[in-house]
């Protein structure tokens, strides 16, 4: 090989350091931009956790305020329903036929036990 | 008919059918090496059959060798890549089935194509969580490039030198793609090299790591690696191309290729792309990887010292990268508070024969503690160690073509 013929082991071991050095440097870099982008992530992570719970925190005290009269209305509500149950009911009765879609899958006559046909 | 027996036609005939058939050939001059390389190829399939070493691999390789090595076949002509070029003036003309499927490798098609594959089937998650890993994946090369100068001192040219070395990423489809293009001369036996000392990690790495270790570092438990989201593991194949393809050019093939299949995996939206790169291209690219690199293993190109150097050198390769990462991992530890420390196992889980490394790494820390579980923790140098490799191919192929 003529293009190495001025390679010797000064060449060689420099080109061994080197590139040794180079993976070593290109993988560092990466390391720094990984942590970057997890320092990233895992701070809006918490960030957004931290939104929620002061979120909740919030509903919270806003729920301690209004809960007793939330109680309220709802006992209000449900003493006056169960009062009024059955005061305005209709007095007329219907037959209402009932039809359903035809769908093959509840169909008596795919049925595995079919009944014999009255004649 | 006695007349027609005596006649010289015939028996012309039937001297010129014996001698071109290809036993013939086992009689003419230097026929012993056809013999010998037969023999060989079927030892590599008995070891890829029964033994199971690699066998998706060492089974097509076993099978090119045996093809390119019977007499007659003419199925593939290293005549026509001499000069590590393509011959396309005579090409048409001579060329067989393998010399065709060989241009996938020449023209460095296959790797690239394998390595989509590789990276639709790895996981990159152990390795975002844990940045650190990066730096065993790169001391693990220190096998490469030990390897580079030990070939040199047995007396390889420089760009020999690289392609040996490479063996040390323990990575076969980069060791093919640098070799297709620093010495294509040598690229069976060190694909052969590569696949069979791969093969034989769970082998070679347990007697270096318990040499360099102690029972008490063995035994360190790491932490749980955080959980990482499904923008970051989109994100990270995009950053990595972009980063490595514009240091170093000539990495861009394989890096940007693993990652392509990375982030096809990732992405979520190509599953139909992801599943067919992880099964059917893979395999095909397989196939044809496999019978033409084997194809090259001619008795002149194998049957010689160089094979045996390459075989030797390629042990040091592997041990040189066990050691690189386990020395690495426990010079870490030297920096790092106690409770954070890392098991020096994993560093040996850079040479990147995945998940193969990993799992050694992963057996040899379970038989100290039988609750130590480091395989994640393992994959994340073992990745870095596929990256890792093929950056070290980049500035091979940029110092030596």
């Amino acid at each position: 090989m003529d293009k190495f013929a001025n390679v010797g082991w000064p060449e060689m071991l420099l080109m061994a350091a080197l590139g040794f050095s180079v993976v070593f440097a290109v993988l560092v870099l990466l390391i720094f931009v990984m942590k970057a982008m997890g320092w990233v992530f895992t701070h809006q992570k918490k960030a957004a956790k931290a939104a929620v719970a002061g979120a909740a925190a919030a509903e919270e005290e806003h729920d301690a305020i209004t809960d007793q009269e939330i109680a309220a209305a709802i006992i209000t509500a449900l003493k006056l329903y169960k009062s009024n149950l059955h005061d305005q009911e209709s007095e007329m009765l219907t037959i209402n036929r009932i039809t359903r879609a035809y769908s093959p899958w509840s169909s008596k006559i795919h049925g595995l036990t079919q009944l014999p046909e009255r004649k | 008919m006695i007349s027609l027996l005596q006649s010289d036609f015939l028996l012309d005939s039937v001297m010129k059918f014996v001698e071109t058939s290809g036993f013939g050939a086992f009689f003419a001059p230097g026929g012993w090496k056809f013999a010998v390389m037969i023999a060989l190829a079927c030892f590599l399939l008995y070891l890829a059959i029964k033994k199971q070493f690699e066998p998706l691999l060492l089974l097509p390789i076993a099978f090119g060798m045996l093809l390119t090595n019977l007499p007659g076949a003419e199925m593939y002509h290293s005549e026509l890549f001499a000069g590590g070029h393509v011959h396309w003036d005579i090409f048409v003309d001579n060329a067989g089935l393998i010399d065709y499927l060989y241009l996938g490798v020449k023209l460095g098609i296959y790797p690239c194509l394998i390595f989509v594959g590789v990276g639709a089937m790895t996981d990159f998650g152990p390795l975002i969580a844990n940045p650190k890993s990066f730096l065993l994946g790169a001391a693990a090369q220190l096998g490469i490039f030990a390897t580079f100068l030990g070939a040199y001192a047995l007396g390889f040219a420089p760009n020999e030198c690289g392609s040996i070395g490479i063996i040390g990423g323990a990575d076969g489809p980069t060791s093919i793609f640098l070799t297709a293009r620093l010495a294509p001369e040598l690229l069976g036996p060190i694909a052969i090299a590569a696949y069979s000392y791969m093969a034989l990690v769970p082998v070679i790495q347990p007697p270096i790591m318990k040499a360099l270790t102690t029972k008490k570092e063995r035994m360190i438990k790491m932490s749980q690696l955080r959980q990482v989201s499904k923008t970051e593991k989109i994100i990270f194949p995009v950053i990595i191309t972009i980063i490595i393809s514009l240091l170093l050019p000539s990495a861009a093939p394989l890096v940007g290729c693993l990652m392509l299949g990375n982030l096809m995996k990732e992405c979520g939206v190509v599953d139909r792309l992801s599943k067919t790169v992880q099964n059917e291209l893979m395999n095909i690219v397989v196939i044809f990887l496999g019978i033409s690199v084997g194809a090259t293993a001619t008795a002149d190109s194998f049957l010689n010292f160089k094979t045996l150097g390459i075989l030797v050198l390629g042990i040091v390769a592997f041990s040189c990268g066990t050691a690189g990462g386990l020395l690495l991992a426990k010079f870490m530890n030297l920096f790092l508070p106690e409770g954070k420390k890392i098991n020096p196992l994993i560093g040996s889980a850079g040479v990147s024969a995945v998940p193969m490394a990993a799992r050694v790494s992963q057996t040899v820390g379970q038989k100290e503690n039988p609750s130590n579980f480091l395989l994640m923790h393992a994959m994340g140098p073992n990745v870095a160690g596929v990256v890792g490799s093929a950056v070290a191919a980049g500035i091979l192929l940029a110092f030596l073509s």
